[in-house]
């Protein structure tokens, strides 16, 4: 056992002028003490800016590089070409950097398009934990340190929202993977279904939470109950005091927390004074890691890495899974309005399953539309 | 964690000539492959790019 370094304030840097515009007076003062890159995201550039590398390598030098996926679609039903060349992207760039770790979304994209869409739900059901499972290990071939996965902010119902921590808890199980836990998705949830903290934080596995997210998001109002706002978990605005107060809630109660992440969109840091915001809450994170430092004194006991050899064999499928999540990306995709999209998923073979669609709410199936809508523009 | 100088003062240079962001129009050095109409080249960009947020 060795003694835990400490949280490290991190922020989410991925090579955009203006997250980098916005970061910048903190990476030239020395705060910023790791950074998390969405590896998968540059898959499109034929090129890497010297000066990019060189700040990925400065990081990767001293453990403190993490990488975080965005497009592999971890519960797709099928395998596809694509995840298989991003896990043979991910290989080469692990021989380039020395990643800390390597994180991935739990859900599946809508869109036939990998570049396009949206991550969703699926049911928790033994096939999807066998495919997630077998995803994750193939993860940690690809890249041969810590796996982690981050809930999802989306959510079809009160049950799903309840049992989300459970089954990430047993996906990630054979990796001996950790949690992202992504605040700003569970204040989503928190406000969506109106469940309190206390209540649902107890659910999430909090010894395998190794990163925590702060975020911004949006409010989209709701055509089938104008009085009720859903949050949404779109990147693109300042850090909300509620989240700051989740914060400092929940970093004593993750034993092994290493990397609290300040994430924003680019799109949201064009003006000066979204820079300027964006710095106070780094700053603002920066003193409750800080103060969490002072006040515990933390062994690392778990070094999340897979304690026995992991199966290897054909990559799991499944048939039905796949065809209805077809059918429920073309339905969501497609469906001119929340009455089409539910009357539709009634008379499809997701009705009477285990993705429980009779007990969606209206208000999120309303969202699921929206959300895959603007994807697939 | 301290940077170096000269790594810094890439950076600054490097985010006011050089650095795009998925959404902006010039990109450096796009790939592209072959797929477009009527075999075209087309340029493969990640238009709403998830990376920059979750929807």
């Amino acid at each position: 056992m060795g003694k835990e370094p400490g949280i490290l304030s991190t922020i989410a840097c991925n090579l955009d002028a203006d997250i980098l515009s916005a970061a910048f007076p903190l990476l030239d003062e020395g705060r910023v003490e790791a950074i998390e890159w969405s590896f998968d995201t540059l898959y499109w550039a034929a090129e890497i800016p010297s000066w990019f590398t060189d700040l990925l390598l400065a990081y990767s030098q001293q453990n403190r590089l993490i990488g975080h996926g965005v497009f592999f679609s971890l519960l797709s039903g099928k395998w596809t070409k694509e995840q298989q060349h991003w896990l043979e992207q991910l290989k080469q760039l692990a021989s380039q950097y020395s990643f800390d770790q390597i994180t991935e979304h739990f859900g599946f994209f809508t869109g036939q398009n990998f570049h396009s869409g949206a991550p969703l739900h699926v049911p928790y059901t033994s096939a999807t934990l066998r495919i997630g499972q077998d995803r994750l290990s193939r993860i940690y071939e690809a890249c041969q340190c810590p796996v982690g996965l981050e809930n999802l902010a989306f959510s079809y119902s009160l049950d799903e929202v309840k049992q989300h921590g459970e089954f990430l808890d047993k996906l990630v199980a054979p990796v001996n993977g950790f949690l992202i836990l992504d605040l700003h998705n569970l204040y989503c949830q928190l406000h969506n279904f109106a469940i309190s903290y206390e209540d649902l934080i107890t659910l999430y596995p909090l010894e395998r939470v190794r990163e925590i997210h702060i975020s911004g998001g949006s409010w989209e109002a709701s055509v089938l109950e104008p009085e009720k706002k859903i949050r949404r978990d779109t990147h693109d605005d300042a850090v909300p005091e509620e989240v700051f107060q989740l914060l400092a809630l929940t970093i004593p109660k993750c034993p092994n927390l290493r990397y609290v992440v300040l994430e924003q969109l680019g799109n949201g840091l064009k003006t000066e004074s979204s820079r300027i915001r964006f710095r106070q809450d780094f700053l603002k994170m920066e003193a409750l890691v800080q103060k969490s430092r002072s006040s515990l004194s933390r062994d690392v006991d778990n070094l999340f890495l897979p304690v026995q050899p992991l199966q290897k064999g054909p990559a799991v499928e499944d048939d039905m899974l796949h065809s209805q999540q077809l059918q429920l990306s073309h339905i969501l995709e497609t469906a001119p309005s929340y009455e089409d999209a539910r009357q539709l998923l009634l008379a499809s073979s997701l009705a009477g399953s285990a993705w429980k669609v009779e007990s969606w709410e209206p208000h999120m199936l309303e969202t699921a539309v929206s959300i895959a809508q603007k994807w697939k523009q | 964690m301290k940077l170096p100088k000269a790594l810094l003062g890439a950076i600054l240079v490097g985010i006011t000539v050089q650095t795009t962001g998925c959404t902006q129009e010039e990109l450096p050095g796009p790939r592209t492959e072959q797929g477009g109409e009527k075999g075209k080249e087309v340029v493969k960009v990640p238009d709403n790019c998830t990376a920059c947020g979750m929807g």
